[in-house]
């Protein structure tokens, strides 16, 4: 018997070269980060192609005579004639949590001169999202720690959240600012020693930007103690098209290694237009027949399946979660443009800021009536529902009601009151940034504002009030807080002794 | 002027017409060029690169480079050539070529599969 196997042993090893097969090809054209390559006849989509000098490419295009290859990195040195080999892999990026607190490129490589990565997983760019079972409801909250968000349209883990609006109208800071409230809550986590207690991870994908503005992000997720918690990706404007358009593919593939181990992960694009030009510019220069605004045709499907990789797993799947917040530049509030109503219609809900708003010194300058959470509310907690349910018609009702006022008409009492308290309502989700607020401080607030202990203090005077408030909530009362946030609503017992609290903190505020 | 979409099309044609049993037909090719270069239809120089084109990239699908350190005795390099067309067919054409900067080995390319067991590759492929 064992010399039977012994002799197919034997002529396997005779059988056995040592020659490498590899399928060539040679560059016929190369330029604006594209090269066209002859040959290549085994070549498969979407795999990593090798040039000489260690530059990659990835085979885009396959047609009948040649292979379009988009080149990733300086491809000063390639030139017509140079073989080309396949690799037989895709490409792919290092995963996990020795990437937390780091700056990488598109290709998973460190730009904040703090060393290699130790990172042993790869996880492949492109990936299938995960199917229907696998996949649970959205019940858990993501605070974002802005008080307009977490009461109006809030986000739960698992959910796509599209951030939209004008140039400087505020999208980054809200996705910073979320960002940061998740290093304070893990932070705060952390200590509390409590075993349930799930972290949220946030990657930043930086597309196109200005290295400055991102410098600036990265100084201030520094400054606020969020960096620990948080992977930046950056293919910045100075960067080839095929790491714009690749990079918010990485930042899903580190995403989803947090939620495939059970794990929880914030993901922001800023931002898909950036990317979508990008892409149109790749698919230009390979030839592919253009569409509306000059797109390729698969633009939709390019943002879609991004999209779709954000999900709530099962129990069974490891129950973790990648909430996305992709952003969505506007041209002079246009959202019925092409790319935007794209995004709207893929994610779960958009947060609409608009440049009006945020001249008039409302910030987040948050459009309440065009923004919506389809899933989120189903992720807020008791108490949120409890003090906010209402908020949002308050605001609707005050909006109208503002605009008759404007005639100079005169109003009956409830209308005068209704007015009064939407001014203060406004006034109250006036937020500075990089100052998020715990769930617990947002819920008394709002408390307050629902029990009417502001309507009869001055419009002008309502942060003030806030401030002190939460100073006095914070000092004096911090039990009630803890009750807040532990019982996760306000019953009888809880509401009254928070009135009370108003009712001592109103005495002495002037 | 005929468009080079139009040209590209035509050009697929001829070539295809050119084609017997999957494989390249010389003489076909020869007719198609000359009557082509006789009766000048519209677009005729578009047209003719294109096929040339075509014809080069069928050619060296066809095409064996034979790679070796140092030159192969007769009776190796008709084994080996008997291996190629045994697994490949036998309407190829060969080419062989000494390269010391191989080191030692061979590297044969048929079309575009390269089978490389030369010194030189084994010793780019060590991890660095």
């Amino acid at each position: 018997m064992s010399t039977l196997v012994q002799e197919i042993e034997s002529k396997i090893k005779g059988l056995q070269s040592g020659a490498a097969h590899t399928n060539t090809g040679r560059v016929r054209e190369v330029g604006d980060g594209i090269a066209r390559v002859e040959g290549l006849s085994n070549v498969m989509l979407n795999e990593m192609v090798e040039f000489p000098g260690g530059v990659f490419g990835l085979a885009l295009n396959l047609e009948e005579n040649e292979v379009g290859v988009v080149l990733l990195g300086s491809y000063g040195s390639i030139k017509e004639g140079d073989e080309v080999k396949t690799t037989g892999k895709l490409l792919s990026i290092p995963v996990g949590k020795a990437l937390l607190g780091r700056v990488v490129n598109t290709l998973g490589e460190p730009i904040d001169g703090k060393g290699p990565i130790a990172a042993t997983t790869y996880y492949p760019l492109e990936k299938i999202a995960p199917g229907i079972i696998k996949r649970r409801p959205v019940t858990q909250p993501v605070q974002t720690g802005i008080m307009a968000i977490d009461a109006m349209i809030p986000i739960g883990r698992g959910q796509r959240e599209l951030i939209i609006g004008d140039r400087a109208t505020g999208k980054t800071t809200v996705a910073i600012d979320s960002i940061i409230s998740q290093g304070r809550l893990n932070k705060q986590g952390e200590a509390s020693g409590d075993k349930d207690f799930r972290p949220l991870y946030s990657i930043y994908v930086a597309v196109g930007q200005k290295n400055a503005n991102v410098a600036r992000v990265i100084s201030t997720l520094e400054k606020e103690g969020a960096m620990p918690y948080t992977i930046v990706v950056v293919a910045s404007a100075s960067d080839d098209a095929a790491s714009q358009y690749l990079a918010p593919f990485a930042g899903a593939a580190i995403g989803e290694w947090f939620m495939d181990n059970g794990m929880d992960a914030l993901i922001v694009f800023d931002d898909l237009s950036k990317q979508a030009v990008a892409y149109r510019q790749i698919s230009l220069l390979l030839k592919r027949p253009s569409g509306r605004e000059a797109y390729p045709g698969d633009v939709f499907y390019l943002h879609s399946r991004l999209l779709e990789r954000s999900a709530r797993l099962s129990e069974e799947a490891g129950g973790g979660s990648l909430t996305a917040l992709p952003i969505i530049e506007t041209q002079s509030g246009d959202v019925s443009a092409y790319i935007p109503t794209n995004v709207i219609s893929i994610t779960d809900g958009q947060i609409y800021l608009e440049g009006d708003l945020f001249y008039q010194g409302i910030r987040p300058a948050i459009n309440v009536g065009l923004s919506v959470s389809r899933v989120g509310s189903a992720a807020q907690i008791k108490a949120m529902k409890q003090v906010a349910g209402k908020i949002k018609g308050e605001l609707a009702q005050f909006r109208e009601m503002a605009a008759f006022a404007q005639f100079g008409s005169d109003l009956d009492d409830k209308t005068k009151g209704l007015i009064e308290r939407g001014r203060r309502i406004v006034d109250l989700f006036k937020q500075q940034q990089y100052q998020p607020l715990p769930v617990e401080m947002q819920a008394a607030v709002l408390y307050a504002m629902q029990q009417g202990c502001m309507d009869k203090i001055e419009v002008d005077k309502i942060k003030d009030y806030q401030a002190k408030l939460q100073e006095f909530l914070e000092t004096r009362k911090a039990p009630l807080l803890d009750a807040i946030r532990t019982k996760k609503a306000i019953d009888d017992a809880l509401g009254a002794e928070l009135k009370a609290a108003f009712d001592e903190f109103g005495q002495f505020y002037k | 002027m005929k468009s080079p979409r139009e040209a590209r099309k035509t050009a697929r044609s001829l070539f295809r017409a050119c084609l017997s049993g999957g494989r390249l037909d010389a003489t076909r090719v020869r007719t198609v060029t000359d009557t082509i270069a006789t009766e000048k239809p519209r677009g005729y120089l578009a047209i003719l690169q294109v096929l040339s084109r075509l014809v080069r990239l069928e050619l060296e699908r066809r095409h064996v480079v034979i790679e070796s350190a140092a030159p192969l005795a007769e009776s190796e390099m008709k084994n080996l050539r008997a291996d190629i067309i045994r697994t490949h067919g036998d309407d190829l054409t060969f080419d062989t070529t000494v390269r010391p900067d191989l080191i030692g080995g061979l590297r044969v390319r048929v079309g575009s599969d390269v089978w490389d067991g030369s010194v030189r590759a084994r010793l780019e492929a060590l991890p660095v």
